[in-house]
């Protein structure tokens, strides 16, 4: 039997190369616009199809809302 | 009729006939008829002939004894992803590698192919790294549902909340819900943007500048095109061992 392990997201959380942060920062300064952008589309998406007007202003708030937290979610993470 | 290169002339030459009743099968009316097949398209089947002929090639050399120059570049690269995987996503990393090398390594070359005289980047034009972006965002998901089953739809429900009581989790769950799918949609963009912006602005300036001044000036810009092609071919292969780490985590 293979001895237990500790967690791998722990030990990934432990050691992160520069590069590895790098990929992840890189990734927070296009998912607040990337959030707003899909919020807005999917909610003028839904507006076209349910002839309302107002589903695309929620959409645009609940991809901000996303794309603000992941980027807090990814702070926490990497400040633990 | 649209500016082609040599090899998608080529390509339209001998295919435009039945790419062309394909397309109408499938409801779709392309804009030229006699030239069916864009630049970014025959420039992706270039890039896949000459991947699958290298591998091929590497496939009958491999030796244990005396590995070969080739034997040892795709080694290396291969070393590289494997630490990579093994450092974000665990010791259980390995059933995932193949993806990401090879994620990398087509990136990297659809990148690099636009220095030579003759051919463009397809990852220049939007819809290539949409097409890496969505082969990504499906393999994550699936990988996801492999690895946890069912439980993997928890994931789209926010992070667990231990201690809080299951009619306080419902409403947040709800509330959750659109949120993730929209931070997974994010994804998909940010991915797309981000590789199609960097290898577009690299082409855009090493054109401006290879018609301003043609002598030596460009160079400077092919070097850093070089740089930015590497990196940005190497950000998407993190990124996508990221998100595969996300999706195979234990969370739930």
């Amino acid at each position: 039997m293979a001895p237990p392990t500790p967690p791998d997201d722990q030990n990934a959380e432990k050691k992160q190369n520069p590069w590895v942060q790098v990929g992840r920062y890189s990734q927070l300064a296009l998912m607040l616009p990337a959030g707003t952008v899909v919020g807005w589309l999917a909610g003028s998406a839904l507006d076209r199809w349910l002839h309302t007007s107002w589903i695309s202003i929620v959409g645009l708030f609940l991809g901000i809302t996303a794309g603000m937290i992941e980027l807090i979610r990814t702070v926490l993470r990497d400040t633990k | 009729m649209p500016e082609q290169l040599w090899f998608t002339e080529i390509l339209n030459h001998l295919f435009a006939g039945p790419v062309t009743a394909f397309l109408h099968v499938l409801r779709i009316t392309p804009k030229h008829p006699e030239a069916p097949i864009p630049n970014s398209f025959a420039m992706e089947l270039l890039v896949f002939g000459f991947l699958l002929t290298l591998f091929l090639l590497l496939r009958s050399r491999l030796s244990v004894e005396s590995p070969g120059g080739l034997q040892h570049s795709f080694e290396a690269v291969e070393g590289f992803v494997v630490g990579q995987s093994r450092e974000i996503i665990g010791h259980h990393s390995e059933p995932y590698t193949p993806f990401f090398t090879i994620v990398f390594i087509f990136i990297l070359v659809c990148n690099l192919i636009g220095l030579i005289p003759g051919f463009e980047s397809p990852t220049g034009v939007p819809v290539v790294p949409l097409g890496c972006a969505i082969c990504a965002f499906l393999y994550y998901h699936t990988q996801g549902f492999k690895h946890a089953g069912p439980k993997y739809l928890l994931h789209f429900f926010g992070p667990p909340m231990e201690g809080m009581s299951i009619w306080a989790r419902i409403p947040l769950a709800i509330l959750m819900l659109p949120i993730e799918l929209v931070s997974h949609f994010a994804r998909l963009l940010s991915l797309t943007v981000r590789l199609w912006a960097n290898i577009f602005a690299g082409d855009l300036i090493t054109l401006v500048f290879f018609s301003m001044i043609p002598i030596a000036i460009p160079i400077i810009f092919m070097g850093l095109h070089i740089v930015v092609a590497i990196l940005q071919a190497y950000v998407f292969m993190l990124l996508s061992i990221i998100y595969v780490s996300g999706a195979v985590a234990e969370e739930h």
